[in-house]
């Protein structure tokens, strides 16, 4: 539940989500759930010409299991509580 | 079952918002589906009607009618919400017949094949 | 608790635990390799890593000589969650005994 509650938390907010097909897809975090599934707003690819199909998607469902990386925006990690909440994580809390 | 809780449901109607809209589906075969959300679930298994196939090779693009179509959600990569404001795709991009980007992509296809097999030509020589 | 570290290695992620707050390498899916601090982690080795840097090793073919071409791209990523179904292996920092 760690990551699942620390992106709650960063919804609002600017990330970069990229896939495990390359695909690298910029937008701002507007629901994830347990699955870590992402809703993606106002996203913009990264390399569009490479994808010409995405250029009239504005807002977007990514499945979880097909990121390979979230980019996260640098005052959106708080390393001392992530550090508590892992460790919490680890004892099976 | 005991997932159902209600921030859950919350939670798995989160393409609740794209129902009845245009969307576009990737696949993890690198296919293009569009067509209206009509259901879906919490593994995202989708129906579209009046479901199409993209097939775009080079600045060439196609849409093939497909007609219902019940996606595994295991397959989808993405699920996009098409804006019907914007251009779907770049102006440079030409539409062309289904026999025709299938000709298209047999050509794109036989290239890539053939740089696999001379590929292993050269593996096999490469004696050292 | 929070104050003192458990520092009994009972099991595979121990090891993981132990390096919280350290640098880490972590070898991926696709040829990709990190190198960062580690800030969170998961049973899944999902992961949150500091300073990353990424190295992607790519094998191409020249189109003249059919040879093959081994080239590594490296980039840096302030703050990076790491997905762990693509995670091949951890190596935490070497420590003195």
């Amino acid at each position: 539940m760690l990551f699942f509650s620390y992106f709650k938390d960063l919804v609002g907010q600017e990330v970069t989500v990229e896939l495990k097909n390359d695909l690298a897809i910029r937008g701002t975090l507007h629901s994830v759930d347990q699955y870590l599934n992402i809703k993606l707003e106002n996203t913009r690819v990264v390399d569009q010409d490479k994808y010409p199909h995405m250029l009239s998607v504005r807002n977007c469902f990514i499945r979880g299991s097909v990121v390979r990386y979230v980019q996260l925006p640098p005052d959106g990690v708080d390393v001392d509580l992530l550090h508590d909440a892992a460790r919490r994580e680890a004892r099976g809390g | 079952m005991s997932w159902a809780g209600p921030e859950d449901i919350y939670l798995s109607t989160s393409l609740a918002s794209y129902l009845d809209r245009k969307i576009l589906v990737l696949l993890r075969d690198g296919r293009k589906l569009m067509g209206t959300l009509r259901s879906f679930d919490q593994f995202a298994n989708a129906v579209l009607e009046s479901a199409c196939e993209r097939v775009i090779v080079g600045e060439q693009y196609c849409d093939i009618p497909l007609g219902l179509y019940v996606i595994r959600g295991e397959n989808v990569v993405l699920i996009g919400d098409l804006d019907t404001e914007r251009e779907e795709l770049p102006p440079h991009m030409i539409r062309v017949s289904e026999t025709e980007i299938k000709r298209a992509q047999k050509v794109e296809r036989e290239a890539s094949e053939l740089r696999g097999t001379m590929r292993k030509r050269m593996e096999f020589l490469d004696f050292d | 608790m929070s104050g003192e570290e458990d520092a009994t290695v009972r099991e595979p992620l121990d090891l993981i635990r132990l390096s919280l707050d350290e640098r880490i390498y972590v070898k991926l899916r696709s040829d990709r390799e990190l190198r960062g601090k580690l800030h969170a982690f998961d049973q899944h080795l999902n992961m949150i890593l500091g300073d990353v840097e990424e190295v992607i090793t790519t094998v191409e073919i020249d189109d003249e000589t059919y040879e093959e071409i081994v080239r590594t791209t490296k980039r840096n990523i302030q703050f990076l969650f790491v997905r762990g179904d693509g995670v091949i292996l951890v190596s935490p920092p070497l420590r003195a005994p």
